[in-house]
């Protein structure tokens, strides 16, 4: 009876904390739905807008939720840099080129981390404290606050993008970039504010995870970027919804990896679960059908 | 002078790495495995040398056919993936790697002390180089003879058919089958001799730092693995020579006074590389067009007509000025 | 030489061919025309295998190849050209030519790993003649994406021919070609009948394929809708109530 209550709460703990994964993963898919790249430095970026958040915070001494708020300012501003720095001006017909830059984005904004910080990780704000129990089953009430955070910004993204002319161009160029432009859509434009708007869905998501764990570490930038890029592909690159089930997906399996067999081994098990779906599902969860040109 | 010969160790070992990547990217598969390779060859081969006592050219060989075997395994899954997924997948599978070798233990005691990996600690006393007398200058020279004996290898099959092939799969896939190629053939073939080359790359790496661990083949070896070809350009192996030389010789330890900024730069100047020279800083073909460009200057020079070549040349840049300027305006403002 | 047996491919609810039939005689040139989206490089995807049928068959010279992969059909005898020229640009000339693989007769000729390294004196002597053959020995050391738009599409049918296929798929081959070009394609055509290759030609040039095809197919949403000499099709109700929309 013990063990399966455990279990239970590995699972919930990690579905409320696979929210921030959905929302890492979502920043990936959407820049790749709309560019056909991924942005290798985008958890880096995160991250990066979570420290800048709290930074802000200090500085114009605000109360500590609002860290939440600094920090997703942060993230756009970071995630614009990068579109002008790692794609504008990088021609279409050197894909290398563009995944090389970002990875040196990822570079340098991890050094960058680290020396500003020097590496000493930083305490960060936990916005809600408590928990609700039943019996021996907790649920944490941080944990929920993040997820109820998580949602409300997914909600607001969906609805962004599916209710509003800017939505609509975003994915109209993503469907068909020429198409667009003869329509008289600037897709330097477009472009420029998806990166923006992924930007503050990072640094939201930085602030989240970094109030889960209770400090931000440089330590954490490989790590999310190797599981949002997981979630992603899990999820269907370039499909919101999956990256959605897939961040809650992951986040739910690594802590029961977690509980079955300790931290050390956790990472492998996740590694297994995305082997699993590139050879039963390479299209993910809800991706569309893997092109065959 | 340990510290030359050092430095000459490194950047042999990875030229290595880089040309295991540099295969791969031939055929268009972007892979950030490669230090999953290199790990898998570094262990095997310590392992053979230190617990079984084998000598060395044989263990280098064994760790690299492991890799090579590891490899083909992987590229089978990998040919359902397409360009950027597979980007993910073999970042992932390259840190499933390091994370078993966190958790391998395998010692034996031999000579009244455990010798052998010990998950985090890592595998020490890997030292068959100083047990058998090898000096840090022999050390190295193996390890060129080694980097030598692949890329004429390499420079020979870019060459033959062979070369061609693997070009045309990386080119046009659909083409490609259409002219009668196997893909599947193709592709595994170069994941496997990208996958021994790596192997026998981590090999020299173990016996050479006589001590490794899985921190050594993180995302930021695998990272350069792929750096190296991709700034050197695809047209030849010297490419990625001269890449691993440029970063490795000039910009790591060149820069050495500018202490921990050095990986910073390294990062920008990626960054930078890929914005101007988005073909590769040091590709053949874009250094051929410069070359060319410097041989019109001397001519000039020769031919007494220097100051009117460099007005004509004075107002092409001020063109390309013009050009650029409007394209960066265009960037920020459209 | 080839037969299409109740051929059909559907993308969700589009009939893209519905219910082909047809078959092209050893050593004829036939035509396959039809109006835009009638189907036809769907069909040309299909014999080649980049796409899989959604029912029917494909026979090739006795063999059904329906389920074989696209480079194992090259083996069998099939080749191809594409509408909008794909050579591999970065390569030269001379490798467009030396890639192109009919694994089964070069493998009765010559061991596979030997090939793969260097090729060999009997691959060399007969891309040599092709090369002649396409009127681009010249050029054999050029990028192929350096060549103008006529010596590429000589290219692409030289590439196509050094897969030594039995059964030759010309998609579209005159598109963007003047007067004077179509001739010599004409000419080309006949030239490469008469070595003994059996060419299933897609076109919308309709004088080219008046003038150099044996019989015609026309297709129209999908399906056959006319079959027979040029003449006749030429004058065929429904083939003209296809391309002019009206009851003539």
């Amino acid at each position: 009876m013990e063990t399966i209550v455990d279990l239970l709460q590995s699972i919930a703990d990690g579905l409320l904390f696979g929210a921030t994964y959905s929302l890492i993963g979502i920043g990936f898919t959407l820049v790749f739905g709309v560019m056909h790249k991924i942005n290798m430095a985008y958890a880096a970026a995160s991250v990066a807008g979570a420290y800048a958040g709290l930074t802000l915070l200090e500085l114009a001494a605000l109360p500590g939720p609002m860290v939440i708020l600094t920090a997703c300012l942060a993230g756009a501003v970071f995630g614009l840099a990068i579109y002008y720095l790692c794609f504008r001006l990088i021609p279409l017909s050197h894909p290398l080129a563009t995944l090389m830059s970002t990875v040196g984005m990822l570079l340098l904004v991890d050094e960058i981390v680290v020396h500003l910080t020097a590496g000493m990780p930083v305490n960060y704000p936990t916005v809600v404290r408590g928990m609700v129990s039943f019996g021996s089953f907790l649920l944490r009430g941080d944990l929920m606050f993040i997820f109820a955070v998580a949602v409300l910004t997914m909600a607001a993204l969906m609805y962004l993008i599916y209710r509003t002319r800017l939505g609509l161009a975003t994915r109209a160029v993503s469907q068909q970039p020429v198409a667009a432009q003869l329509c008289g859509m600037s897709l330097g434009q477009v472009n420029a504010l998806t990166f923006t708007l992924t930007g503050a869905l990072g640094g939201i998501a930085g602030a989240l995870i970094g109030s889960a764990v209770g400090l931000l570490s440089p330590l954490l930038i490989a790590p999310l970027t190797v599981k949002g890029l997981i979630v992603t592909v899990i999820g269907g690159l370039g499909s919101i919804p999956g990256a959605i089930i897939a961040g809650l997906l992951v986040g739910a399996a690594e802590n029961v990896f977690q509980f079955m067999r300790g931290v050390t081994e956790r990472d492998i098990y996740v590694m297994l679960l995305l082997f699993v779906f590139l050879v039963f599902r390479p299209g993910g969860i809800l991706g569309t059908d893997p092109a065959r040109n | 002078m340990d510290f030359y010969l050092g430095l000459l160790q490194i950047i042999g070992v990875h030229t290595l790495l880089g040309l295991s990547a540099y295969v791969l990217l031939l055929t268009g598969q972007v892979s950030l495995a490669q230090a999953g390779f290199m790990a898998i060859g570094a262990y095997v081969s310590a392992m053979l040398t230190v617990l079984a006592r084998w000598a060395l050219l044989p263990s280098l060989l064994a760790g690299g056919a492991v890799a090579a075997v590891v490899a083909c395994l992987v590229g089978f899954p990998a040919l359902r993936v397409r360009g950027l997924m597979l980007v993910v997948a073999t970042l992932a599978f390259g840190e499933a790697v390091r994370l078993f070798f966190f958790n391998f233990d395998y010692q034996i005691a031999m000579g009244g002390i455990r010798v052998g990996p010990l998950g985090g600690e890592g595998f020490r006393q890997i030292r068959y180089f100083p047990e058998n007398g090898w000096t840090t200058f022999e050390v190295m020279l193996f390890i060129w003879m080694v980097v030598g004996a692949v890329m004429a290898a390499l420079w020979w099959m870019d060459r033959s058919r062979a070369g061609a092939v693997l070009r045309a799969v990386g080119e046009d896939e659909v083409a490609a089958q259409s002219a009668g190629l196997n893909l599947t053939a193709v592709k595994v073939s170069a994941m496997t001799l990208g996958g021994f080359i790596g192997g026998v790359a981590g090999g020299l790496y173990a016996h050479y730092t006589t001590h490794i661990e899985q921190g050594n083949f993180n995302v930021l070896v695998a990272t350069f693995a792929i750096a190296y070809p991709i700034l050197g350009g695809l047209s030849n192996v010297f490419g990625t020579l001269a890449a691993v030389v440029f970063i490795q010789g000039f910009l790591i330890e060149g820069l050495r006074f500018l202490g921990d900024w050095r990986n910073l730069l390294f990062g920008a100047l990626i960054v930078l590389a890929m914005n101007v020279r988005p073909s590769g800083l040091l590709d053949a073909k874009s250094m051929a067009k410069d070359l060319s460009a410097l041989r019109r200057l001397l001519e000039a020079v020769r031919d007494g007509v220097a100051t009117r070549w460099l007005i004509e040349r004075l107002k092409d840049a001020r063109a390309e000025a013009r050009r650029l300027l409007a394209k960066w305006r265009g960037a920020f403002g459209a | 030489m080839l037969e299409l047996v109740d051929l059909s491919k559907h993308f969700g609810g589009v009939r893209a061919v519905d219910s082909v039939s047809l078959h092209v005689e050893m050593g004829e040139i036939y035509g396959l025309i039809g109006p835009n989206g009638s189907g036809k490089s769907t069909i040309v995807n299909l014999i080649t295998g980049l796409i899989e049928p959604t029912s029917g068959r494909i026979v090739l010279d006795g063999r059904d190849v329906s389920g074989l992969a696209t480079h194992q059909r090259v083996a069998h005898g099939i080749a191809r050209t594409f509408q909008n020229i794909r050579l591999f640009g970065q390569l030269t000339v001379w490798q467009n030519l030396w890639v192109a693989e009919n694994r089964d007769r070069q493998q009765r000729a010559q061991p596979v790993l030997p090939r793969w390294l260097w090729g060999s004196e009997a691959d060399r002597e007969r891309l040599g003649a092709a090369l002649e053959f396409s009127g681009l020995g010249h050029k054999r050391d050029d990028l192929a994406a350096d060549l103008s738009f006529g010596e590429q599409r000589r290219l692409e049918l030289a590439r196509a021919l050094a897969a030594e296929p039995k059964l030759l798929l010309l998609d579209e081959p005159a598109a963007g070609m003047n007067v004077q070009e179509v001739e010599e394609l004409d000419a080309r055509i006949r030239r490469v009948r008469d070595t003994g290759v059996t060419v299933l030609l897609i076109e919308h040039h309709m004088e080219l394929v008046m003038a150099v095809t044996d019989r015609i197919g026309v297709l129209n949403f999908g399906q056959k809708i006319a079959e027979g000499s040029p003449a006749t099709v030429q004058n065929d109700a429904k083939v003209r109530e296809a391309y002019l929309g009206t009851a003539a």
